[in-house]
């Protein structure tokens, strides 16, 4: 199988690791994931308001270009640029006349077809993968490794461009039980996690990452497992701050799916990237015996 | 447990021997191997038997689809007035969800005594034909010949042998949830629903059934039967009435976030019935799910699936702001210890005595927090913590409890799409069944000749369900009203037993295991048969059953029996079995006496085998001394004038007059305006439709008109009454001159009025202060000038010191009338100024909504302890500007909003000239001047005194759909002792005896159904002595006991009885 | 007694396309904010409420109420934008975009919420890229 892939600016800087370990495993897989030519800024949020066309302009020549290589489906790592590119989508299925203004605008640019299917790897491995098929590669099983699933908002809401049951999401819990590891459930797992208040209102986020992290511990959690870059920068580093911020507080180690998926199918460690993370996770995979490394 | 013993080897259901295959391989083994070997034998047979397969056909007049309250109501109903029907359930037993229930609201009555003895007046009556387990299949035909094709499972148990002994449940294998208990408990393949199921049949689950056969090995009676098969019977009917009720919503699919099916502690409201309710998994006592501990904390959270425009239902669901009162006031009141919130947005008690309720249940402790909790989620220890906003304190708070129940949606039936294909008609978009007219015919579906009760039309509580279900019956008898009636049974002869002396027949039951577990019967057998005048004594294992019965008749002819003591349970539950079976042995049925041992003995004496013997003997020895001095007594027949009076000509007393009508019944409409019409004459339109009030009432005017049986006395009151039930002389004022009229039955119908509001909110001190009424006259007649600020307030003179009720029509007239002004004037900025938003009914939550979105109205919500002050200009009070100050309980601030329209939505209080005419017709009336019926849940039409009965808002104020409902009702019920034509008084009344007594009038005082008088003395005019009428007393006996000189003797229970009873109770030898 | 105590917009000289708040709003989001009722789930879920000097209905009544102090309240700059509100709400109200509406009746006056003039080296370095944009996204014009 061979899928084009659109990685957004996060991927490339930030969050080099996912999009490293999320490569891994497709080539475990025997896939070919192939990154997708002139993509551009998705534009991070989808616009709100009825009367904005304009903020849909960068979001929707991503889609023409997946059109112009002949594809039918495009995959993203980041979160927010999944539901950004599939709520763009939706509106120019529902409206078709703004679909027609935007066409229209960008004259310099193919029209769009409404063609294109935008995933999230994660609905990939689900649907088009298998849990069970990853399950069966699993080499080193994530066992006594107790996970806290966290989707934060993105993955879930509008309910019309989630990739799971806003209220009850099984996604995550379902990959890590295929994984081997034991998963913790936390009413918190769908909470915002401060998003872009990182910037200028570090402690709210720290706030925020102390909520979600402590609910976790309280029932047990090792360690957190989420897919936005966000979201991990806001439980990871900001979580870290939070330790000076409240007592007796102990940020627990934040993952990618991608990192745990390679992990537990023997992968080689380095594409995890486990390094640019602020709470070492390599602790925990050697203290549970996962990791030999 | 009792054994068969099969040394002889033949099956006994086909009379052929056994084969060896008849006993199948130890229950366990079939499970395990998953295999049910089958029984050629039988299976050969009972092919053949199917393939002769001949339709069963019954011929009746009506169809009731569904025996919950409402089906059993309108069945009654029907059936007292001589037609036949049939009933089915499509459970194996009647009782609907109300046996469910552990009390009702507002009177806290426990719900399974309010409904079993009509559950059991049902399944006696000889009009009813009871088929459960049976499901409608499909439809043909017109109104007045319609057939039915009705599909009955079997439920392999043969109706005539079960005793409900239990032994069969006892041995099954095979548990599953129970769908009754709603899930928390299990119950057996084979099965009775609850204890007090009717009929007592127990029922094989088929679909879950192994096959096993333990139950048929351990029958006695030898009930258990595969020859007992489903068939398909064809019902020829006239008319339909569908009362297949409700179901609640369960949030699995939709409201996930409260954590229903997920945390264990999350439970629906009526699971805490089953937890509530003495026959339910936990007998009555409020445990935990998780760990089966009572308690610390409860919450309820209202609205789950209710107006919800996303992941729910729009529409409200009317009973569970009640509901949940009760059920926290219940829990409370037993455990005072429990802290208990309630979450809700508007607390909608809205009917007869709700206020009050809710008022209560805050006084003993239970908390109200106005906000909707946005999601739970389960601690370590499995309590559950919501978080929520306090809209009245603008905080954002979390409290954790122990257990939380969710007020989830009333939905309809899931069944009910396919039900409403099968009949031809039709479901709206709730999957409720829809109305011909919501406003004007609510009961009509939309075919004809096809009825509506109950929460099967919308949801509903318990008394507006059976208003509905009476009405349903009334427009059911119109298209059959011509067939045959059969008033009745037919008895043989009675037998002329006075000059005889006693000889007294005792049968003593074992009730199963109920009694004969705990105390010695044979001993108390033994012991009776002792006894002076005892010809025959005996024990048996169900007095009750069909061959017991048969057993006391052909006993009392043998032994020549002339009185009959039962020693078994209480005669609330199978008196009148019993003593129609006396009466079909030929003997008068008050030579009859009960025994209690079980509810007065058995059962509370359970751990105490001797004492419980001795009372039993001690109980019977007392009624064998009273059977000795029982005398036959007669029951006097009246005649019934057929013709009903109805007082009031408004929208509810033309539809009572109409629904008589088309039953063939004259009725005769008093109205004391110039023209009928009532209060709608007045009136604009009606919500929530926005119907014209002319073209609500000129179509029933003309109707009314060209009806031959309809007699219209406009401009006249009620000014002279006497008489009773089926014998009424009145005489009538009609401007100057006075017109007699007779007639058999009353109906009530003068509604209500607005009070006075007596300058508050400073009302008649400002041209621009009105009340709704008045301001729809106005609009009505154009003569409103444009206003720019209209400000309406509710709740004027309600729910406060004075008059704690809610006016239940307020909330629905203020958003219409809102409405009405944001649509003449659009440029109008109308305010709302309410205390809680009651739009309960049908459609009126969906139309509240709707007149927010598109006219702008913006409510206000004010404390009951902070009003909105009106002030008016001190230079101009009459014209000028008017200011309101009102305070924003959820914003917390004081507001000024000018004015220069205020709209008052007054409270309401009964209909003027009330005092008079309850004094005519000896009926109680409220403080508020609203007429008191009998009983608040399930005879809400009826009046104390028989022959007079009331709907409409001189019940209690109402909206439009339920005074029709109502309407309707009340003319089925005036119009049972007119179908019966003669009507048979009480044998156990009262009787003054003239020369004893003294005139005191203690005995009138003491009557609740007003059936005693003083009359001049026969000897002496002069002297007044008091005097029952027979046709009035119910036997109650209250006279008796209040009269300070015994000059009041009841028959049947007289001082030489019971005086004979208590002796031979205390002292043995008295009693020989 | 106003809860916003926060004076960022001259509210006196705010012109109004449509003359009312409210229906400024409704034009720019297209949702009907007199169905709301006042339940208060909203505020419930919202993570931020407590930070908030508004919450999120209370924004709602105050616009229907024509306060344009609302305009000045923490709140609407520190909505994320996460739907919880909206996904909950049992009128079907989208609060979201209401709380983006009343962002954008400001941002398209050319004012601006964030003047980010100086990034350190640090932040520039770990924070991920998308927060940026999403924060110029959300609160510049």
């Amino acid at each position: 199988m061979k899928l084009l892939y659109y990685p957004g600016c996060t991927l490339k800087t930030s969050a080099k690791n996912l999009e490293k370990s999320a490569f891994a495993i497709m080539d475990a897989l025997g896939h070919e994931i192939a990154e997708m030519e002139d993509w551009n800024c998705c534009g991070v949020v989808s616009s709100l308001t009825d009367d904005d066309l304009m903020h849909h302009l960068a979001t929707l020549r991503n889609l023409i270009h997946v059109e112009d290589q002949g594809e039918e489906k495009i995959v993203t790592l980041c979160d927010m640029c999944c539901n950004t590119l599939k709520q763009t989508n939706l509106r120019m299925k529902e409206k078709p006349d703004d679909l027609e203004t935007l066409n229209l605008f960008m004259d310099r640019e193919n029209d769009y077809k409404g063609t294109v299917k935008v995933l999230h790897f994660l609905e990939f491995l689900r649907d088009e993968v298998g849990f069970s098929v990853l399950k069966k590669m699993v080499k080193n099983p994530l066992k006594g490794m107790k996970i806290m699933p966290y989707y934060g908002c993105m993955l879930l809401r509008p309910r019309e461009v989630a990739i799971d049951d806003a209220e009850e999401p099984t996604i995550m819990k379902d990959l890590l039980k295929a994984l081997g590891a034991d998963v913790i459930d936390n009413p918190f797992k769908i909470e915002c996690c401060g998003s872009y208040h990182t910037i200028e209102e570090k402690n709210l986020v720290s706030n925020r990452a102390n909520k979600i992290t402590n609910f976790a511990i309280e029932r047990g959690a090792d360690a957190i497992m989420l897919s936005c870059p966000l979201c991990r920068f806001n439980l990871d580093v900001r979580g870290k701050e939070a330790e000076k911020m409240y007592n007796n507080y102990k940020q627990i180690p934040v993952y990618y799916y991608s990192q745990l998926i390679a992990v537990a199918l023997g992968l080689d460690p380095k594409c995890c990237g486990f390094e640019d993370h602020a709470v070492d996770p390599v602790l925990l995979l050697k203290k549970k015996g996962v990791f030999e490394k | 447990m009792p054994l068969k013993s099969y040394d002889k080897k033949i099956d006994h259901d086909l009379g052929i021997p056994l084969q060896d295959d008849y006993f199948y391989d130890e229950p366990e083994e079939i499970i395990e191997n998953k295999t049910m070997p089958e029984l050629e034998s039988t299976v050969k047979l009972v092919t053949e038997r199917a393939k002769m397969g001949k339709k069963r056909t019954i011929q009746a007049d009506v169809l009731i689809i569904g025996a919950g309250i409402s089906g059993m109501q309108a069945a009654l109903d029907v059936a007292d007035k001589g037609y036949k029907v049939v009933i089915i359930d499509k459970t194996s037993t009647i009782g609907g969800a109300m046996v469910k229930l552990d009390k009702t609201f507002p009177t806290n009555d426990c719900s399974i005594c309010t409904a079993a003895p009509k559950m059991v007046e049902l399944s006696r009556h000889p009009n009813i034909e009871l088929i459960t387990y049976a499901d409608v299949n499909s439809l043909e035909g017109k109104p007045g010949d319609f057939k039915v094709n009705i599909w009955r499972k079997s439920k392999y148990v043969d109706p005539d042998k079960c005793t409900g002994c239990d032994d069969c449940a006892e041995v099954c294998p095979v548990e599953i949830v129970n769908p009754f208990d709603e899930k928390l408990s299990t119950r057996k393949a084979i099965y009775i629903e609850f204890p007090q199921a009717v009929p007592i049949v127990y029922t094989i689950d088929y679909e879950n059934c192994i096959g096993c056969g333990s139950c048929d090995r351990v029958c006695e009676p030898e009930a258990i039967t595969f020859l007992e098969k489903s068939e398909e019977i064809e019902v020829s009917v006239g008319a339909v009435i569908v009362a297949t009720g409700f179901e609640v919503f369960e949030p699995v699919e939709m409201r996930k976030e409260y954590g229903y099916g997920k945390y264990d502690n999350v439970i629906t409201a009526l699971q805490f019935e089953r937890l509530l309710s003495s026959f339910g998994p936990t007998e009555g006592k409020v445990r935990r799910p998780s760990d089966a501990k009572l308690p610390k904390s409860i919450g309820w959270i209202q609205c789950v699936g209710s107006r919800s425009e996303q992941l729910g239902f729009p529409y409200c669901s009317r009973v569970c702001c009640m509901y949940a009162t009760k059920e926290a006031s219940i829990a409370k009141e037993a455990n005072p210890e429990i802290d208990i919130t309630i979450y809700y947005m508007d607390i909608r008690a809205y009917g007869k005595d709700f206020q009050q309720y809710y008022d209560h249940a805050k006084e003993l402790g239970v908390k109200y927090v106005r906000g909707r909790p946005s999601s739970v989620y389960e601690n370590p220890d499995k309590s559950i913590t919501i978080k929520y906003k306090d809209t009245l304190t603008g905080k954002i708070e979390e409290n954790t409890v122990d257990m939380l129940v969710l007020s989830t949606a009333i939905m309809p039936n899931k069944d009910n799409k396919r039900v409403g294909k099968a009949l031809g008609i039709e479901v709206d978009d709730n999957g409720f069944f829809k109305q011909d007219s919501l406003l004007t015919d609510p009961i009509q579906s939309t075919k004809k000749g096809i009825f509506l009760a109950g929460c099967i039309q919308g949801p509903k509580d318990i008394p507006d369900s059976v208003s509905m279900a009476s009405g349903a019956a009334a427009k059911a008898v119109a298209p059959i009203k011509n067939r045959k009636k059969h008033i009745g049974k037919n008895f043989p002869p009675e037998r002329d037993v006075s000059h005889e002396k006693p000889r007294i027949g005792v049968f003593i039951c074992h009730c199963g295991k109920n009694i004969a577990n705990y105390l010695d019967v044979e001993k108390v057998t033994e012991e009776t048969k002792k006894l002076p005048n005892v010809e025959f004594c005996d024990h048996m294992m169900f007095v009750c059953s069909e061959d017991s019965c048969k057993k006391i008749k052909e006993t009392s002819k043998e032994k020549g029996l002339n009185r009959v003591i039962v020693a078994a349970c209480s005669p609330r539950t199978h008196g009148g079995l019993f003593q129609d079976t006396l009466m079909e042995a030929g003997l008068n049925k008050y030579l009859f006496e009960m025994a209690n041992i079980r509810n007065h003995c058995s059962w509370v004496h359970s751990d105490n085998w001797d004492a419980a013997t001795k009372k039993a003997i001690d109980l019977v020895r007392s009624s064998v001394a009273k059977a000795r001095h029982l005398q036959a007594l007669s029951e006097e027949e009246f005649s019934i004038y057929p013709k009903t009076l109805i007082i009031g000509g408004g929208v509810s007393g033309m539809k009572a007059a109409i629904a008589l009508a088309d039953m063939g019944i004259k009725s005769i409409i008093l109205e004391k305006e110039p023209e009928l019409g009532g209060r709608l004459k007045n009136l604009h339109s009606m919500f929530p439709s926005d119907t014209k009030t002319e073209d609500i009432i000129n179509p029933l005017i003309k109707k009314i008109n060209k009806n031959k049986k309809i007699t219209v006395m406009a401009g006249s009151e009620l000014d002279e009454l006497e008489g009773y039930i089926g014998n009424y002389k009145g005489k009538v004022k009609q401007k100057d001159k006075k017109k007699e009229i007779e007639f058999g039955t009353i109906i009530v119908a003068t509604g209500f009025k607005e009070i006075d509001l007596k300058g508050k909110y400073q009302y008649g001190k400002n041209t621009n202060i009105l009340t709704q009424t008045e301001l729809e006259t106005k609009l009505k007649n154009n003569d409103l000038k444009e206003p720019k600020n209209v400000i309406f307030i509710n709740c004027a003179g309600a729910m406060d010191e004075e008059r704690p009720y809610c006016c239940r029509v307020g909330c629905g007239v203020s958003i219409k009338n809102a409405k009405l002004i944001s649509q003449k004037y659009p440029k109008s900025k109308v305010y709302l100024l309410y205390r809680d938003m009651r739009v309960f009914g049908k459609e009126e939550e969906e139309y509240y909504a709707d007149v927010l979105k598109n006219y702008h109205v913006i409510t206000i919500r004010y404390p009951s302890d902070k009003k909105p002050e009106v002030i008016l200009d001190k230079k101009n009070p009459k014209n000028g500007s008017i200011q309101i100050k009102v305070y924003d309980d959820i914003l917390n601030e004081e507001m000024t909003l000018p004015a220069d329209l205020v709209v008052l939505t007054a409270n309401t209080e009964g209909g003027a000239g009330t005092e008079k005419l309850k004094n005519m017709l000896k009926v109680p009336v409220d403080s508020a001047g609203f007429f008191i019926e009998t009983h608040a849940k399930i005879k809400p039409l009826d009046f104390s005194t028989s022959g007079v009965y009331m709907c409409g808002a001189a019940h209690y104020p109402k909206n439009l759909v339920d005074s029709i409902a109502q309407a309707e009702g009340a003319a089925s019920r005036a119009a049972i002792p007119i179908a019966q034509e003669r009507m048979k008084g009480e044998g156990i009344v009262s009787e003054v005896i003239e020369d004893k007594c003294r005139g005191c009038g203690t005995c009138v005082e003491a009557c609740a159904y007003s059936a005693i008088d003083l009359i001049p003395y026969s000897k002496d005019t002069a002297k007044m002595v008091a005097s029952v009428n027979r046709a009035l007393c119910k036997g109650c006996g209250s006279c008796a006991a209040a009269c300070l000189n015994s000059a009041i003797e009841q028959k049947g229970y007289d001082s030489k009885q019971i005086n004979v009873m208590i002796a031979a109770l205390l002292d043995e030898e008295a009693g020989k | 007694m106003s809860k916003v105590t926060e004076k960022f917009v001259d509210i006196n000289s705010m012109n109004l396309k449509k003359g009312e708040l409210v229906k400024e709003v409704e034009e720019l989001c297209g949702e009907n904010l007199f169905g709301c009722y006042q339940c208060g789930t909203c505020s419930a879920g919202c993570p931020y409420v407590e930070d908030m000097d508004l919450s999120p209905d209370e924004v709602i009544r105050y616009v229907i109420l024509d306060r344009k102090e609302v305009l000045n309240s923490k709140t609407i700059w520190l909505c994320s934008a996460c739907f919880t509100c909206a996904e909950r709400c049992p009128r079907d109200i989208n609060i979201t975009k209401i709380m983006e509406a009343l962002r954008q009746i400001i941002l398209r006056k050319n004012i601006d919420k964030t003047k980010l003039t100086k990034i350190t080296k640090e932040e520039k370095e770990t924070i991920p890229q998308l927060a940026f944009v999403c924060l110029f996204r959300k609160n510049v014009g």
